[in-house]
């Protein structure tokens, strides 16, 4: 993986996502510019951080978890 | 199952950090059904808005008397999902049957279980890391905000934030494994 794939993998990792105007969920640009293999690669990644996250996180709530509890408040 | 009977009580009732708990609890096992459209759509967004939808369905859902009922509801919302999500990139040519086949050699699902030995030993982990890597990753944990926003809170580029996110993930997969634990072994289902 080339450097700017790295770059392009830990973007997808983080659970931040855009919206619309009418708040469907957007998926990451960097997503689009990773190929099949960058891809996969972004959701073991995913899968290890999301677990990290769990683990340091004193609720034991990851950041996809957080994102999904602030759009219900 | 009657935890969860209570549990589900609580989500349809509007309790927010019951669903928080239940999500929590889930989380791994329902990221892990979409691995078969990891490189198809960006599953990111599958599993936020699978959970969104779950919650949202929550009041009316009826248990079948089965163990996971909502686990089992939520993988299928969360395939519904993915396929909506397949046809905006359609651009990209999607070999039906192997998705297809590759489905429906899941098997049952379950919550995963915490590990307490894990999470203190990532805690320990996490102390040992170097500055700007410790730096970077605390800002992604602890703020929702996007890279840009995160790297200028810690004073660093863009590349440099993210590069330090790398660094500090693989740091604590190495020290993980120091200690003797695989955290892929630890994740596998």
């Amino acid at each position: 993986m080339t450097p700017e794939d790295l770059l392009l993998l830990e973007q997808v990792v983080s659970a931040r996502r855009e919206r619309t105007a009418d708040g469907a969920i957007k998926s990451h640009p960097a997503w689009h510019d990773l190929d099949d293999a960058g891809r996969a690669a972004a959701f073991d990644e995913t899968v290890r951080q999301r677990a990290l996250e769990r683990a340091l996180d004193a609720a034991g709530q990851s950041s996809t978890i957080k994102a999904v509890l602030a759009r219900l408040r | 199952m009657q935890g969860e009977l209570d549990q589900l009580a609580l989500i349809s009732a509007g309790d927010a950090a019951a669903f928080g708990r239940w999500a929590s609890s889930v989380e791994s096992s329902l990221r892990g059904t979409l691995r078969p459209f990891a490189a198809r759509c960006d599953t990111e967004v599958v599993m936020q808005e699978a959970l969104l939808r779950v919650w949202q369905v929550a009041p009316r859902f009826v248990h079948d008397g089965r163990p996971n009922a909502l686990l089992r509801f939520a993988v299928i919302t969360a395939r519904n999902v993915a396929f909506t999500e397949l046809r905006k990139v359609a651009a990209t040519p999607t070999d039906g049957d192997a998705l297809q086949r590759a489905l429906e050699a899941q098997g049952e699902v379950a919550p995963g279980t915490p590990d307490p030995h894990l999470r203190t030993a990532i805690g320990r982990c996490r102390e040992k890391l170097p500055k700007q890597p410790a730096m970077a990753l605390g800002a992604r944990l602890d703020t929702p905000d996007d890279d840009h926003a995160l790297a200028a809170s810690v004073r660093m580029s863009l590349n440099t934030f993210l590069q330090n996110v790398t660094r500090a993930r693989r740091f604590l997969a190495d020290c993980l494994k120091k200690a003797g634990i695989d955290l892929d072994l630890e994740l596998a289902p």
